[in-house]
């Protein structure tokens, strides 16, 4: 029988997390080179549409994002099935989506929001259903969920040359950041000035948690 | 026209996280505020070199509707209404929705310059890559925008290289007022104004090259185009948001008319490109205009840190010993960020420069000048970390793991663009021979001093600085 691997996530040190949003604003530009956004900030023209959001309150700042959870209630109440579990990562199907909210109702970590969806630069138009705008029907822009896929696609896809993504910091057995080579990172790790956001994968999260619980007795 | 008020550095109350990267890179501290709580900027400390706006991340989330509108915050910020790019919480202020309005001023006669390092960085707004070459795209874009004559900072800077290469021969023969510091930077000249009064002698008297291209728009080329100075509109095209403050000096003027009237970023002239819908991508390449659009291989190179040194060797070297400098790469200049210094021998003399590219790195110098230990002849201090190129008005980048090679590309690109001058040496420039012979008459000349050198003045408040 075939080992089963825990999915990996991202998750971020709020003590470190400075608030800054350099994390969203990588996450989208990476996202969003089918949008026409390149490296310049002039590229960008549509909303900036992050797959992670950076949360505060009076006592920490942090960003929030998809944890991948295994028996994963989004996909359970996606009436579509366009939530997936896909290479060690639960992804969303974004042609798929019809909007209805359901995965982000019950996402127990507010990690999926919906917006408009884009493609060439352009708001997404739906064939059929219509709203009325300055007393005119016009085809309504298709709303979508958005939600962390771990930069599966992108970190496949080569894009470790261009800088986009880092593939140096890497989290050993001790769940540290470690110097050297290791696999892509999502990019929202690779930017992070402080260090404050982690990719944990497979067993580490196990193995970091266990150590802790260690020390403290 | 450009406001000598305006701080021009701006931190967006509504926006600002406190997560306080911006007074990480603030080469002197002028970034003041709690960490969580927005920043405010000391604009008497403050040196306007923009990298807190290259740096900043915070930016107007749909998801968290900013207090004032869209609409509102680019009109306050003097930005097109048709942007649409993120607004961030830092940002200079902008003068593309002005300069949009004097262009379509038929009684106005439309000059622009640009900078070295735009021909370099432009292309990046509309999605090429780092480096991209276009200077005859950008011409033929500022003619699309309805300027009449397209020039070069270029030309200016070879202009520099003739006055202030002069005046460091002059210096050292004489062994007064050494070290020489370049006086290009107006981010380094505004710091040595407020924080370092005592070495302002030690600057060259040069003023900036595109205060001279904008010097000799109103007098030279007015004159050769039979235009009335007055009638003139000189706009500048720069990668610095500092230019914005130095166009506004009051002493910047020739014979009581504005040398530079309008200064605009690299971002935002591709704004107004974008705003007029010019297919930037598709325009054929035209060349500059003559004669303040002819330059050489060594003004194209000041965009770069260790570039005018490089350009002052090349025509200094020939300038003293008359013969022909027998390396015209001198990659010991080149480099990144932080103090590079060199020996050189010309003729006799060991000519000793120091190059310091970040503010931050340039105090142990002063110090070294205030104790008259400072062992170098020459001295260039670009305010940015890598010079020019990584301008405070330059193509802001969406990920901070991308600025490197942002940099390396446009630098590479400066030198290849050098490299494939026919004329590489500022002296050997037919216009500067030109302009030297029917107008200036001879660098450190009567017109020259009238026209393209300057005073500096303390800013130092007693008391305030540490």
């Amino acid at each position: 029988m075939k080992k089963e691997q825990p999915n990996s996530f991202v998750i971020a040190e709020a003590g470190k997390c400075i608030g800054c949003k350099a994390c969203e604003l990588a996450c989208f530009a990476v996202h969003n080179r089918d949008n026409g956004v390149a490296a310049a900030v002039g590229t960008v023209t549509t909303p900036v549409i992050p797959r992670l959001y950076v949360i505060r309150t009076d006592s920490f700042t942090m960003p929030v994002q998809c944890r991948h959870c295994e028996n994963a209630p989004c996909a359970g109440v996606c009436p579509v099935q366009a939530i997936v579990q896909e290479e060690g990562a639960i992804t969303i199907d974004e042609d798929r989506c019809i909007g209805c909210k359901a995965c982000a109702i019950a996402c127990p970590f507010g990690a999926i929001s919906l917006y408009k969806a884009y493609s060439n630069g352009q708001e997404h138009k739906q064939p059929y259903l219509r709203e009325r705008l300055d007393g005119r029907l016009e085809r309504k822009t298709r709303v979508i969920a958005y939600k962390c896929d771990l930069c599966h696609d992108i970190t496949n896809s080569g894009n470790i040359a261009s800088g986009e993504i880092a593939a140096a910091a890497a989290v050993n057995n001790s769940g540290t950041p470690s110097e050297g080579g290791g696999e892509p990172m999502p990019a929202c790790v690779s930017v992070c000035p402080e260090q404050a956001l982690k990719l944990v994968s497979q067993s580490l999260g196990a193995s970091r948690s266990r150590k802790a619980a260690g020390l403290r007795l | 026209m450009t406001p000598n008020i305006d701080p021009i550095i701006h931190i967006d109350e509504e926006l600002c996280t406190g997560c306080r990267r911006c007074a990480a890179v603030c080469p002197v501290d002028a970034i003041i505020g709690e960490a969580g709580t927005p920043q405010k900027i000391d604009a008497h400390r403050c040196v306007v070199c923009g990298q807190c706006v290259q740096t900043c991340a915070a930016y107007a989330a749909e998801s968290e509707p900013a207090l004032t509108s869209r609409a509102e915050k680019l009109r306050q910020r003097g930005q097109l209404s048709s942007v649409r790019e993120p607004l961030f919480a830092a940002y200079s202020t902008g003068h593309a929705l002005e300069l949009k309005e004097a262009l379509a001023d038929p009684k106005r006669y439309k000059v622009v310059q640009c900078a070295p390092v735009i021909r370099v960085s432009l292309a990046e707004e509309f999605g090429l890559p780092f480096g991209t070459l276009t200077p005859g795209k950008m011409a033929a874009a500022l003619r699309l925008l309805n300027f009449d004559r397209v020039y070069d900072t270029n030309f200016g800077a070879d202009v520099t290289i003739m006055e202030e290469g002069s005046e460091l021969i002059g210096r050292v023969m004489s062994g007064e007022r050494l070290p020489m510091f370049t006086s290009c930077c107006p981010a380094w000249v505004k710091h040595a104004e407020t924080a370092a009064p005592h070495v302002l002698d030690h600057l060259s008297s040069c003023k900036s090259p595109m205060q001279m291209v904008g010097a000799l728009v109103k007098t030279y080329s007015a004159e050769l185009d039979g235009v009335a100075p007055a009638d003139i509109l000189s706009v500048a095209v720069m990668p610095c948001t500092c230019k914005k403050f130095e166009a506004g000096r009051d002493e910047m003027n020739v014979d009581g008319l504005r040398e530079v009237d309008m200064v605009i970023t690299t971002r935002e002239l591709a704004q107004l490109i974008k705003d007029k819908g010019i297919d930037f991508m598709n325009l054929p390449d035209e060349p500059f205009d003559s004669p303040l659009g002819k330059y050489s291989g060594a003004g194209t190179i000041f965009g770069a840190t260790g570039g005018v040194m490089e350009a002052a060797i090349r025509t200094g070297y020939e300038l003293v010993t008359h013969e022909s400098i027998p390396n015209l790469q001198l990659d010991f200049i080149r480099g990144d960020e932080g103090i590079r210094t060199a020996t050189v021998q010309i003729g006799d003399l060991e000519l000793k420069v120091a190059i310091v590219a970040g503010l931050k790195y340039v105090s142990s110098i002063l110090e070294q000048v205030s104790d008259g230990t400072c062992p170098y002849h020459f001295i260039e201090v670009m305010a940015c970390p890598e010079g020019c190129v990584s301008g405070g008005g330059q193509p802001k980048l969406l990920l901070e793991t991308q600025r490197k090679a942002a940099y390396q590309a446009r630098k590479s690109s400066i030198y290849r663009h050098d490299s494939n001058q026919k004329v590489r040496k500022s002296h050997e420039n037919p216009a500067i021979i030109k302009l030297y012979k029917d107008f200036l008459g001879e660098p450190l000349g009567h017109t020259s001093h009238h026209l393209l050198h300057t005073k500096f003045f303390s800013r130092s408040v007693k008391g305030e600085l540490k």
